[in-house]
């Protein structure tokens, strides 16, 4: 039994499954419901002044019959009264003194406003904070949300504000839809978070009805952009907690969200550089049970790994990750296709020829069956044919030994000046 | 054609310059590919410069002179 | 055939017609969506090459994924006039479905109830899928509308043909109106088809069998060309004592008057035996136990490794409890007073040496009669052919099986075509709708070829 417990920035808690905010952390009916199935913590939904919701708020990505591959939502933060929230938040916190109760913040960017609020929160006996500026949506119309998370000086002055008024940890939550989310990440750090938190969800319209021709959702009629999240998301996601991870002046633990659904994708955030996982849509599609088998499977992958706890497993691929000009072009991979597990189903044939470089060619062997095989010296290890194949295991990428690396950089530099550059 | 086989051709008549005692001296790079010019060195011959200039088009071959071109400079050092 | 799928397989004895409706439910409308979406979209797939009428499988598949069910239905009748009918009757799993790569993986796509999501789309749209092509000049007559018939007058229509098909019964649609059971496909389906045939002008005269209600000579010299499309004729002779008792039956009239409401209440509680173990020996059976009937069992000469009926068929009558008695022989029927079947004498059998079918020829073990009590006996043992309208037609033929030229579809006589069951054996494809209905397509085709196409260049030259 590895140790699945976390030290995230000061935060503890049993494990590093943490309910995001947003609906499944609304009260402390569900926050403690969620806790009894086994969530290690819950980012409580974000407190501000109680707003006012429309009728229709969500929508489903559905692809190929498989329900919410992406999530969109038209939600604002809470609509209840802030001491109603706080006589839950501390009746969960007084009932599961272990797990981690984060209360998400969200108000004016305005120093009395922020101070005003982490005091009054900070008196329920919350673990943390988490700011945020991500909200993509309505809150951003009235300058909050992830209209002031996408300008590095005010992320840095608010986080600046309300650490100057906070006695615990306080995470900054950022938004997706900025060009570069280092330089947020970077304004969080300057204004003293103790951590980060990505990502929140991605500006997004979910679709048009083709017969009504009204946006998906709409409000009588009427639609306006939402945030989108769910499995969909989870590569923008990874990529930003990467490219945080790997930034060294962006040196505070990482919570990472956007598409959690399995105890892999949280495996693979974790070697990415987050701390904790948080998760929001897998529940809402699912319910809270969910967390059983993402506790369980990580359990069973580290105790397979040998490894003993979370924490030996966290950035573990960050060095791995660089930039393009970093790659060696020596290196070398072709398809290969075994016949024996192959079903012919020629997708592969028709992907290179169609669209990559035509290197598979449909033969026929001297009993009369079809097979299918590599022009080895043609193929330029795309990947696309071993993507496309259905049957694990029918097309391997073999790697072909090629001589030194050489990476981008590296020619460059060489190429400038042949014969005198040492 | 098979790209292979145009990365082979591109590569023989590289090979066959080294082979002549030429070497890469310049690579210019534009919209058209890669333009080498070799040279031969002037004290091996006589006095006479020789100069020849080769269009590279395989992205293959690309990266061949690129690694020619890091293997002569090792030898350099 | 998934009997998996099959949800309530008790039968009623209060309501019979409950047993003859569809008896394989259609596929919810989730289902559908879900199997589509788990077929590969194989590229060259082999699904297309095991469809003999070369339905894009595939592309229907898809279009049933993307919501495009007129498009799906349109590609699947495109190929296939009767795409309907043989979504449901067609052996599949010897078929496309026994092709599809994933048999290898998982499972097969479902390919068949696919097709039948389609087309009941269709149907229930009441969508006509086809236009007729700008009128030629040239006229085929057809004898015969059942699938090889009906395939050969759609593609004609579409090619600017004016069609003409006789038929000797009362509806169109062949056996799949008349002969196929009804809990596997309704007469509806295959109605509809005729009727997709009809409304591209071809006209459609029922009641009127070819060398009864109209002379062969009038077809002959009515027509640019003509198609025999007639199929096969009753069941044979079984040549035993007592055969014309009464409650003796041909499967095929028996299976026929299942067709067709009011059910016939007589056999409800009564033992019945049904001669042959082909396919439509199991359909002569199945339909008895549906009628509630109390005891069905089917007689062979042979033994179950000889038996042609497909699996899937032999595992269905199997379910609905039918008794098969392998190695056995009726030799005798005994009448009672009134002339109706009182008992079958039949003879053991052993199987000896290999005849010219390559199965090993049955022979009687001396002294193993025996007799087993009945009320009705249903002759299943093949179907006989249309000799006198052959020979009427004058075409060449070897035990009326109509010779013709595998690539002109022409027979004997160069302005007569033959497609479907009627050229059935020697090797000259099976008898199936689906193949009946791909020589219909490929005759249409020859018909043009010879009359516009070599027309057209002989011109030209
Ligand atoms: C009981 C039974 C079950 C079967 N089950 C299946 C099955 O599950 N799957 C499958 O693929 N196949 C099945 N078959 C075989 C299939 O039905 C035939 O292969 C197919 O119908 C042949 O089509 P056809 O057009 O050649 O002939 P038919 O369908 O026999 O049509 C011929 C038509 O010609 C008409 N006709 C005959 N003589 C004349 C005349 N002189 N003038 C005018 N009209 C005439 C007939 O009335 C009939 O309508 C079954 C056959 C039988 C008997
Ligand atoms: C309906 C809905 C409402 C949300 N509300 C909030 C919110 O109030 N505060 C917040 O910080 N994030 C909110 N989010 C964003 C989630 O906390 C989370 O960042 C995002 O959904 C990505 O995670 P996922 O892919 O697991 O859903 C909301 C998301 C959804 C779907
Ligand atoms: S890896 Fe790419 S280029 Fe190579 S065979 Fe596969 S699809 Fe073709
Ligand atoms: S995609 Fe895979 S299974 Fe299909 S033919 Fe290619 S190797 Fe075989
Ligand atoms: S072989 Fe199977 S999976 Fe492939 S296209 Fe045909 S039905 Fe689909």
């Amino acid at each position: 039994m590895a140790d699945l417990r976390v030290n995230f920035a000061g935060i503890k808690a049993p494990n590093p499954f943490w309910l995001a905010s947003a609906p499944p952390t609304n009260s402390g009916y569900q926050v403690q419901r969620a806790f009894e199935a086994g969530w290690g913590g819950a980012v409580w939904k974000t407190l501000g002044e109680p707003i006012l919701n429309v009728s229709s708020r969500f929508a489903g990505t559905h692809f190929n019959g498989q329900r919410v591959v992406g999530f969109n939502n038209i939600e604002l933060i809470t609509d209840r009264p802030l001491e109603v929230n706080l006589q839950e938040i501390y009746e969960t916190k007084k009932k599961f003194p272990n797990h981690a109760v984060i209360a998400s913040l969200m108000v004016e960017p305005k120093q009395e406003k922020w101070h005003e609020i982490v005091k009054k929160v900070q008196d329920v006996g919350v673990d943390g904070f988490e700011l945020n500026f991500g909200c993509p949506h309505g809150m951003a119309e009235r300058g909050m949300g992830s209209a002031s998370g996408q300008v590095p000086e005010l992320v840095e002055k608010q986080t600046y504000w309300a650490k100057e008024a906070a006695k615990v940890p306080v995470i900054v939550k950022l938004t997706p839809n900025i060009t570069d989310i280092t330089a947020t990440a970077y304004a969080a750090v300057q204004g003293g978070a103790d951590a980060v938190s990505m990502i929140n969800t991605i500006n997004s319209l979910a679709g048009v009805d083709i017969d009504t021709w009204k946006t998906i959702p709409n409000v009588a009629g009427k639609g306006a952009h939402g945030g989108y999240c769910g499995p969909a998301v989870k590569p923008i996601a990874l990529n930003m907690v990467a490219e945080c991870a790997r930034n060294p002046e962006i040196n505070v633990p990482i919570s990472g969200m956007g598409g959690v659904s399995t105890w892999k994708d949280a495996v693979e955030f974790m070697l990415m550089g987050a701390g904790s996982i948080q998760v929001c849509t897998a529940a809402m599609h699912h319910g809270f049970s969910i967390v059983e088998d993402m506790v369980d499977g990580l359990n069973n992958y580290l105790d397979d790994k040998g490894i003993e706890s979370v924490a030996g497993l966290i950035g573990q691929s960050v060095e791995k990750y660089s930039d393009w000009g970093h790659l060696d072009l020596n290196y070398k991979v072709v398809a290969r296709i075994n016949n024996d597990v192959c079903i012919n189903c020629n997708k592969c044939h028709i992907a290179c020829e169609d669209t990559s470089h035509q290197c598979i060619d449909m033969l026929t062997s001297e009993n009369g069956n079809a097979y299918l095989e590599v022009r080895e010296e043609d193929c330029v290890g795309c990947n696309l044919c071993s993507i496309v194949c259905p049957v694990d295991g029918a097309i391997s990428m073999v790697e072909i030994p090629n001589g030194e690396p050489m990476t981008w950089n590296q020619r460059q530099e060489a190429i400038k000046l042949p014969i005198c550059n040492s | 054609m098979s790209s292979y086989a145009e990365f082979l051709e591109e590569k023989k008549k590289i090979d066959e310059l080294y082979e002549k005692g030429y070497t890469i001296t310049a690579v210019r790079e534009d919209l058209s590919g890669a333009y080498l010019t070799f040279e031969r060195s002037k004290l091996d011959l006589n006095d006479i410069e020789e100069k020849i200039e080769l269009h590279i088009l395989t992205a293959d071959t690309r990266k061949y002179f690129s690694n020619l071109i890091i293997a002569q400079q090792k030898e350099l050092i | 055939m998934h009997l998996n799928r099959v949800k309530d397989k008790k039968i009623s004895l209060k309501d019979l017609r409950k047993n003859f409706s569809e008896f394989e439910p259609a596929l919810t409308p989730k289902e559908a969506v879900e199997e589509s979406n788990r077929c590969l979209y194989c590229y060259d797939a082999p699904c297309i090459k095991a469809c003999p009428t070369g339905i894009n499988i595939p592309s229907f598949i898809k279009k049933i994924a993307s919501g495009n069910l007129k498009g799906s239905a349109k590609v699947i009748m495109e190929a296939n006039p009767v795409g309907a009918s043989c979504a449901r009757v067609c052996p599949t799993e010897e078929l496309c479905e026994g092709a599809c790569v994933l048999n290898n993986a998982s499972l097969p796509i479902m390919i068949g109830n696919l097709q039948r999501h389609a087309t009941n789309w269709a149907i229930q749209n009441s969508e006509q899928l086809f236009q007729a092509g700008e009128a030629n000049g040239k006229s085929v007559g057809i004898i015969g509308g059942g699938p090889a018939g009906l395939s050969a007058a759609r593609e004609l229509a579409r090619l600017g043909y004016e069609v003409t098909i006789f038929e000797a019964k009362e509806k169109a649609g062949g056996l799949d109106t008349h002969g196929i059971v009804s809990f596997r496909l309704p007469q509806e389906i295959s109605l509809w088809e005729v009727e997709q045939v009809e409304k591209l002008g071809v006209k459609i005269h029922t009641n009127t069998k070819v060398g009864r209600d109209i002379p062969v000579e009038e077809v002959m010299n009515n027509f640019d060309a003509v198609v025999l499309a007639a199929g096969m004729s009753k069941v044979p002779m079984l040549g035993i004592e007592g055969e014309e008792a009464e409650g003796v039956f041909d499967a095929i009239d028996f299976v026929e008057n299942t067709k067709t409401p009011p059910l016939d209440q007589q056999f409800i509680g009564k033992k019945i035996v049904v001669i042959g173990a082909g396919n439509t020996a199991i359909d002569a059976a199945t339909c008895s136990v549906r009628l509630g009937a109390g005891d069905v069992k089917m007689i062979y000469r042979r033994t179950e490794s000889e038996m042609t009926a497909y699996e899937f068929e032999y595992e269905f009558a199997k379910q609905d409890g039918v008794e098969f008695r392998w190695l056995t022989q009726p030799i005798k029927i005994i009448k009672d007073k009134a002339g109706h079947v009182k008992a079958l004498e039949c003879v053991r059998m052993e199987l000896g040496e290999p005849d010219d079918s390559g199965r090993r020829r049955p022979t009687p073990v001396a002294g193993s009669e025996f007799s087993m009590e009945v009320d009705a006996v249903i002759k299943a043992i093949g179907q006989t052919r249309y000799v006198n309208l052959i020979e009427e037609l004058g075409l060449e033929h070897n035990r009326g099986v109509v010779k013709i030229d595998m690539n002109t579809h022409q027979t004997s006589n160069p302005k007569v075509y033959a497609a479907g069951d009627v050229i059935f054996g020697d090797g000259q494809g099976d008898a199936m709708v689906v193949t009946a209905a791909q020589q219909g397509k490929l005759t249409a085709y020859a018909i043009h070829k010879q009359l516009i196409t070599d027309e057209a260049t002989l011109e030209s030259v």
